[in-house]
């Protein structure tokens, strides 16, 4: 076959067909000549200022002299001195004086939401209200004290965790080791109950009385008010963590229980976790009427 | 004066071009010789990226105190290969101040270097996992796996819920160490030996198969009963298992950070 | 389809088979227990109905046909309908999925039904299973036509065939089962990592076979691309699946490399896979179809050499860019975002010459759907090769990266792309194999386009959406100088999106059940037409072309 010239285009041919398909043998658009010089002077310009080439069992480090790792830690850095004056407040502050300052309030409100929402939200919920097994940290209910400084040592270091000084506590099985049988479980949980003031039958509160102070108020205390330094848990206040209905109670009673809270001082700083403790005050008390 | 300017750059790029289509007129009529055109200008790029990788020494960190994942927490890699996790969570953390604030210390290379293969993730249709390690109790991890919606409402995580009845296959285990340490994994003789043991031990704090356990991998071992059942070991006791050590395998990220700055 | 080949043909593609069925019985006894085991019977089930098949029409009378004197186009028609069908499941299973996002329960309890599992069901099923037999299949019709020869031997073409649909099918029920590398696109487990070298071997060597034999003094654009689809997908997958498997009666291996190593060589072949499996396979069925339907010549010779070479050569180092800000060296993601952006200009060339071929023909492609599949294929190349490019860059990377933009990007070179030049090649293609007039239904060609654009966009801006809304929120900072979302709060707002993506995506897979309908109709009812001239021999030299050797 011959070259012919297309005429659409005036382009020549190539000359060759492939089962009827023919091609033209046009030139390179100028544009595209354009395009790779641009696209290659810029790689080169590139090449030249960032770590590109590798060299044996080293690379060029580009005349800028970055590297991606220094880059982020001179922004943090950047960041936490900003941060500085703010956080030095937060930590030299009480939490009171802390509250009654609106700007360092904003501060305070703004930051923690996230901290939270990415650490601690996944077992108390968004909303800090908790669910099975994970406590409510809007009501006055603590199981290892409700104060400031209670709080913050929960938070660095947590419950049962592998904390050096962790705080420790466990429920034991008293059903499956053994201690109590079903009989007996099954008589504790209305006193348990009652301890909240539902009324039961004589009877089965002088049974449950005496099986409670032989077993349980070493922890919960003889009156059901439990013990900070045990987190034995009060009683009597009608908040129930693994859930207030008979089964839940006699599952508690009959397998125990044991809470898992991480120690948070290796991940969230000292200002971290104080702000947390503001935030959670300032949610309960947005919670009451 | 500009047009000449580009004219002579452009230059070089033309008669590059000219000679090149020159050779390849005369090429496209030998199917080998195409092949081979293929071949080399396709190797080149693959080369020069990959091979100085493992020569260059600084790409992957020294980290003395890096420890081996024990049988156990390997196995429960395999689970979560196995579920195509690397599907929605990456376990890498960025070098960006966003993902450093919230998730810890960048990933490191030296991390993942008994990784195979590495699980680093292309997609975070959930959040990432590289520091996941100890953030969450086990029953957490439990309770979420089972059915995460219970836990985090707003979650469109699958439910794994058949892991805590699947119990866990060791017998494989020191085939899959011995295939990892002829991958380059330093695993020694006694750990692929006792593999299986060791798998089990971890997972029973209680019983005498643990002390080995620690012996093998170190104090720092984790061994708990991880999925809070007794008995049996589970698929979730490994997984778990893995989950909770994924950034617990070195102190370097941490160190690393706080230097450069 | 048996009876047209000759009894020695048949005899070797028993004895195929039968090797075949032995290996399945060996895999299923020694993999006992494991998922080995089942793939195993499956592969025994394979070649057992292959056995069958070829048994039932073993004794039939020779063929009496001139080989010298037709196409052999039998397995080109195979693969063209065995495309469609896994296109219908790979598309579903994309649907299905997506629905997962927006309402998670929509499963079942069981294992393989999580979106883990099922996840590259959906991309091994539209990657490999429609879009390998479509390449497959229109590279055994393109090299007989470019080459004016007929392929030499009637059994290689099935077993590349076949073998790669078993291959497809190993690595889709393994997944269900949780055999998985966990390598992204190279998921599939080592024996059928071996085995699918085996069938690309006799690929390879059945398309030299058929050059070889070529009545044109030069090789045609197409089948350069075609080379290099198949001879770098050899190399990339030989690489990236190297493993030591933890026992050789059992699934589970490890890769032989880890961490950053693994890490490159991993996105070395991720993306590669996308560059010679999803652009260059693709670009060889765009230079046949695209100038046959459109009767025009190609653009620019010399613009189809600067994009084939500068795509060969510049692709391969752009893997990097899939690891921006990672542990990885910061100079190798130096080096992956400049090559990305340097490859942008052979990219658009291609997309530049393909467009430029029709001029003269627009008002074709106003009125026929077949050809406007084709444009808006070249369209959405040009388009998403930007993208591509431009998600290369390392700060648009780091917001981009880990989020649905990628997902979106990916998608408009998938839909937009990959698929919509399969389709209007299958429509070009179909009344050919099959010597019909046309399609039974042009007003459902029509459709179906109408379909799949709508789908597409629908699927792209919802992900641009999602992707960009998420990644701008993972780092948006309130006025406190801190992070001001959690998480959750993303995953929250990308709800909507992913209800519009499933949807986009029900739109798509509409489209293909429409084209799969109007195919399988215009085989059985579309009237007959024999093609103008379709037989191997040179026009202009009337002599039979080199005879088969046996």
């Amino acid at each position: 076959m011959k070259e012919v010239r297309d005429p659409l285009t005036g382009h020549m041919t190539t000359g060759h067909e492939w089962n009827g398909i023919t091609e033209l043998n046009t030139r390179v658009p100028r544009a595209i000549w354009l395009f790779i010089l641009v696209t290659h002077v810029w790689a080169l310009i590139i090449w030249i200022l960032l770590p590109a080439w590798p060299v044996g069992t080293t690379y060029t480090k580009g005349v800028l002299g970055l590297d991606q790792r220094q880059q982020v830690n001179k922004e943090i850095a950047a960041a936490e001195r900003a941060f500085a004056e703010r956080d030095r407040q937060i930590r030299e502050r009480s939490v009171p004086e802390i509250m009654t300052d609106v700007s360092l309030m904003n501060y305070v409100m703004d930051t923690a939401s996230a901290i939270f929402g990415d650490n601690c939200a996944v077992c108390h919920g968004t909303a800090a209200s908790g669910g099975p097994g994970y406590p409510s940290l809007i009501d006055t209910d603590w199981l290892w004290g409700g104060d400031t400084d209670q709080i913050m040592e929960t938070l660095r270091v947590g419950i049962n965790s592998q904390h050096p000084d962790t705080r420790h506590a466990q429920m034991p099985a008293f059903g499956r080791l053994g201690v109590l049988s079903g009989r007996d479980v099954r008589l504790l949980v209305p006193y348990v109950k009652s301890l909240s003031g539902s009324d039961i039958p004589a009877e089965v509160r002088a049974a449950g009385e005496d099986l409670f102070s032989r077993n349980c108020s070493s922890c919960h205390g003889a009156d059901g008010m439990g013990r900070l330094q045990a987190g034995a848990p009060n009683l009597t206040d009608d908040v129930w963590l693994y859930g207030g209905g008979d089964n839940d109670i006699f599952y508690t009673i009959w397998d125990g229980r044991q809470g898992w809270m991480p120690a948070w001082q290796a991940r969230l700083s000292d200002e971290d976790r104080k702000m947390l403790v503001i935030y959670l005050q300032e949610l309960a008390d947005g919670e009451r009427p | 004066m500009l047009m000449k300017i580009i004219r002579v750059l452009i230059k070089p790029f033309a008669s590059l071009y000219e000679a090149h289509a020159v050779a390849h007129y005369r090429i496209e009529r030998h199917s080998m010789g195409l092949s081979i055109g293929i071949i080399i200008a396709a190797a080149i790029g693959g080369l020069v990226e990959i091979a100085p990788l493992f020569t260059i020494d600084e790409t992957v960190e020294a980290a003395p105190d890096m420890r081996l994942y024990t049988p156990l927490e390997q196995a429960g890699r395999d689970i979560y290969v196995r579920e195509g996790c690397y599907a929605c969570h990456s376990q890498m953390v960025r070098t960006l101040r966003d993902e450093v604030e919230r998730y810890g210390a960048y990933s490191l290379a030296v991390e993942s270097q008994y990784d195979h293969p590495m699980l680093w993730g292309s997609k975070r249709t959930g959040p990432d996992l590289a520091r996941i390690g100890g953030k969450y109790s086990d029953s957490w991890h439990v309770q979420h796996l089972v059915n995460p919606r219970t836990v985090v409402p707003e979650s469109i995580m699958p439910q794994y819920a058949f892991l805590r009845r699947a119990v866990l296959e060791t017998q494989s285990l020191p085939g899959r160490l011995e295939a990892l340490r002829r991958a380059g994994v330093p695993y020694k003789a006694d750990m692929i030996s006792s593999a299986e043991v060791d798998a089990a031990g971890q997972a029973k704090p209680d019983s005498d198969l643990a002390d080995g356990v620690f012996e093998r991998y170190g104090e720092e071992t984790a061994i708990r009963n991880f999925d809070g059942q007794d008995g049996r070991v589970t698929e979730m006791d490994a997984l778990v298992a893995y989950l909770q050590v994924l950034g617990q395998l070195t102190d370097l990220p941490e160190s690393n950070s706080a230097r450069d700055e | 389809m048996i009876s047209r080949l000759t009894s020695g043909e048949r005899s070797i593609a028993l004895m195929l088979a039968s090797t075949g069925a032995l290996i399945g019985v060996l895999m299923g006894a020694f993999g006992s227990g494991d998922p080995m085991g089942v793939h195993g019977w499956i592969v025994l089930a394979f070649c057992g109905a292959l056995i069958l098949v070829i048994g039932n029409n073993f004794y039939d009378p020779e063929p009496s046909e001139d080989r010298t004197l037709s196409y052999y186009d039998d397995p080109t028609k195979a693969g063209l309908i065995i495309a469609l069908s896994w296109a219908v499941v790979g598309m579903g299973m994309g649907v299905w999925v997506a629905c997962q996002l927006a309402w998670p329960d929509f499963r079942f309890e069981n294992a393989w039904s999580s979106f883990g599992r099922i996840r590259p069901v959906h991309t091994t099923g539209i990657i490999f299973g429609f879009g390998g037999n479509a390449l497959i299949a229109t590279s055994f019709h393109i090299m007989q036509r470019t080459s004016r020869a007929r392929i030499p031997d009637q059994v290689a073409p099935w077993f590349v065939l076949l073998g790669y649909n078993l291959f497809c099918l190993i690595a889709v029920s393994g997944y269900l089962m949780g055999v998985t590398q966990s390598k992204e696109y190279a998921e599939p487990e080592w024996y059928a990592d071996i085995w699918l070298v085996v069938v690309w071997v006799s690929y390879f060597t059945l398309y030299v076979r058929t050059l070889a034999r070529r009545n044109e003094p030069h090789i045609y654009v197409a089948n350069w691309y075609y080379l290099a689809f198949i001879l770098v997908m050899a190399v990339l997958h030989v690489v990236n699946n190297l493993a030591l498997p933890a026992s050789f009666s059992g699934a589970k291996s490890y890769s032989v490399f880890g961490g950053v190593q693994d890490a490159m060589t991993q996105w070395w072949y991720g993306h590669n896979a996308v560059a010679f499996f999803l652009t260059s396979g693709f670009l060889g069925m765009l230079y046949y179809f695209l100038p046959k339907r459109a009767e025009r010549p190609i653009y620019s010779y010399r613009l189809s050499i600067l994009s084939f070479w500068g795509i060969t050569f510049f692709y391969i180092w752009v893997g990097s860019h899939h690891l921006h800000y990672t542990a990885l060296p910061h100079w190798v993601q130096t080096l992956g975002m400049t090559f990305s952006i340097m490859l942008l200009v052979p990219s658009w060339a291609s997309a530049g010459n393909a467009l430029m071929t029709l001029n003269g023909a627009w008002n074709k492609v106003r009125d026929d759907a077949a050809l406007r599949f084709m444009m808006i294929a070249a369209v959405f190349y040009g388009l998403s090769t930007f993208e591509g490019s431009f998600l290369a860059i390392r700060p648009v990377n780091g917001l981009s990266h880990y989020t649905d933009w990628t997902v979106g990007h990916v998608h408009a070179g998938a839909m937009g792309w990959v698929a919509f030049i399969t389709f209007g090649s299958i429509y070009t293609l179909a009344p050919i194999l099959w010597k019909r007039a046309g399609m039974y239904s042009a007003k459902a060609v029509e459709w179906h386009f109408w379909f799949a654009l709508a789908g597409t966009v629908i699927y792209v801006f919802a992900m641009w959406n999602s992707g960009i809304t998420q990644g701008l929120m993972w780092r948006t900072y309130n006025e406190s100088g801190t992070l001001k979302y959690p998480f959750i709060d993303t995953v929250v707002a990308m709800r909507p999106y992913y209800i519009a993506r499933a949807f986009g995506g029900l739109l798509f897979l509409s489209g293909a059940c429409i084209g799969f309908w109007n195919v399988v109709m215009t085989i059985r009812r579309a009237p007959l037409k024999e093609p103008e001239r379709d037989y191997p021999m040179n026009s202009e030299e009337p002599q039979v072309a080199a005879v088969a050797g046996k």
